[in-house]
């Protein structure tokens, strides 16, 4: 049987399953109540798109930069490095939002809901970003960059040529899985009222009454972004193999 | 050795009678939402209390069942009714046409109506001038006042907020023009944030609070009715709001507000 097949069949028998569980449930169903407001969880989950998209982005960039400042020989970056990860890995990422949200922007001056629920959620997982990047670095061995010092690489033409392409291959199924992270963190943006695809399910829920009718669509949109997102880092993943 | 198993014997024996003898009646559990005092809260070791908390147990007394208060987020009562994890809700919930159509309700045992916080800044002056572009509205997800901003003023933007503390923050901070919420708490906001927020307490509509049941559950129902009717007569609501809202009552009454039980 090919492997997407047995996908399939697996994916077919859980949703079978989930179904019978929900048959049994003693309530009445209220689909309907729940179609009257798709256009509001379509704008919710464009929302959700565009949000995790632009804290995917922003998060691998804090990620890299914290990721060399952890590496830094000077003691005083890499000490704003560690001082960053274990702060934002430390708390909750609701504290950070509300703090973030309403007394750092507010300080500032930053009043727009939607970039600095962005920018909180891009440092918050960045700081895990920073780790997986960290540890992807340290686990390519010393011989490695002998090597390529001996052939007469420069540090850079090393860490392009050598480093990095042996990283990436060892960091990918990690990084996917603190992408997926980030695209489900992004629900608790709805504590600072932004309108993303958790916040429409809830409203319609309490509009409608209907918790599964309104939290069963919830969770096949995250898939629909999440699954994506698998799919394609097991092509990068392919993609790598050949390069060591 | 043999008179203490004899006087575990009797215990044990003492116990199954007590059992037997007890009234078969199951506990009334009552959903709420402790986060809204005076009427749901809970006391500084954690205990539920509040006038809500003392409602529901005058009403276990009178039905000689015991009262289990369920704690649950308000949006997330009438599902939890529907699904019979509780048996009634007490939770200074309005009775809605809408409502209506999941959940039956008790006759009402409260009238109060919706009112604005708004921002010392901003200029609105009345719940319609809120209908307008460029105007933002502060609610409590799952309310009346969400409910009544969401169908009766679409040209406002909408922050739709778990905690009623959040929306209070976005008019303080001046993110928001209003928040659409009972005229109680509003005064009681108003009052911890008097330099940054005024309060049009006057009711733009009003509405009545009432215990929420399912609506197969007319035995419930009729007894509870009967319960409201016979703790008004006796004064209970009376010696509550003495107990828990004297000087509020004082103010809404000297103002013509509506506010009573």
């Amino acid at each position: 049987m090919p492997r997407w097949l047995a996908h399939c069949v697996v994916a077919l028998l859980v949703a079978a399953l989930i179904a019978l569980a929900c048959s049994r449930v003693d309530t009445t169903w209220n689909w309907q109540g729940v179609w009257d407001y798709r256009a509001k969880f379509l704008q919710g989950f464009a929302v959700t798109v565009a949000l995790s998209l632009a804290a995917l982005v922003a998060s691998t960039l804090i990620g890299g930069l914290a990721a060399l400042l952890l590496g830094s020989k000077n003691v005083l970056l890499e000490a704003v490095g560690r001082v960053y990860v274990e702060l934002i890995r430390g708390t909750p990422l609701l504290v950070q939002l509300l703090i973030g949200f309403y007394v750092v922007a507010s300080a500032v001056g930053l009043e727009n809901r939607y970039v600095v629920g962005v920018l909180v959620l891009a440092l918050f997982s960045g700081a895990y970003m920073a780790e997986i990047f960290r540890g992807g670095l340290a686990a390519i061995p010393q011989t490695q960059r002998d090597a390529a010092r001996a052939i007469g690489l420069t540090p850079w033409q090393a860490l392009r040529l050598v480093i990095l392409p042996q990283a990436v291959r060892l960091v990918l199924p990690a990084v996917a899985g603190q992408f997926v992270s980030l695209v489900k963190d992004s629900s608790l943006l709805s504590v600072i009222a932004v309108s993303e695809l958790t916040l429409a399910a809830q409203e319609v829920n309490s509009f409608t009454y209907s918790t599964l009718e309104s939290y069963l669509p919830l969770a096949a949109g995250y898939l629909s972004i999440t699954l994506p997102l698998s799919a394609l880092s097991r092509l990068l993943e392919r993609r790598f193999k050949y390069e060591t | 050795m043999r008179s203490h198993l004899q006087v575990l014997l009797v215990a044990i024996v003492a116990a199954l009678a007590c059992v037997a003898a007890a009234p078969a009646a199951p506990p009334l559990r009552v959903g709420m939402e402790l986060s809204y005092p005076p009427f749901e809260m809970t006391d500084t070791q954690g205990r539920p209390t509040g006038v809500s908390v003392r409602l529901a147990e005058a009403l276990g007394r009178s039905l000689e069942r015991e009262v289990v208060i369920e704690n649950i987020a308000f949006d997330g009562l009438i599902p939890a009714l529907k699904t019979r994890k509780i048996d009634c809700v007490i939770s200074s919930m309005t009775a809605t046409p809408e409502r209506r159509r999941s959940i039956a309700f008790s006759e009402p045992y409260l009238k109060t109506g919706l009112a604005l916080l708004v921002a010392a800044k901003s200029p609105v002056q009345s719940a319609a001038d809120l209908d307008a572009r460029g105007r933002t509205i502060a609610v409590k997800k799952g309310t009346t006042g969400h409910q009544y901003a969401a169908t009766m003023l679409e040209q406002a933007r909408l922050l739709v907020l778990d905690k009623e503390s959040a929306a209070v923050l976005e008019v303080v901070q001046g993110k928001a023009d209003a928040f659409i919420y009972d005229s109680l708490s509003v005064y009681q906001n108003h009052k911890r944030h008097p330099d940054t927020t005024r309060p049009l307490l006057h009711p733009f509509r009003e509405e009545a609070w009432a215990v929420g049941l399912r609506q197969d559950d007319v035995a419930l129902r009729q007894q509870i009715n009967a319960f409201l009717e016979s703790f008004r007569a006796e004064g209970g609501f009376d010696r509550l709001a003495e107990e828990f809202l004297s000087e509020e009552k004082a103010f809404f009454t000297q103002q013509g507000i509506p506010f009573y039980f």
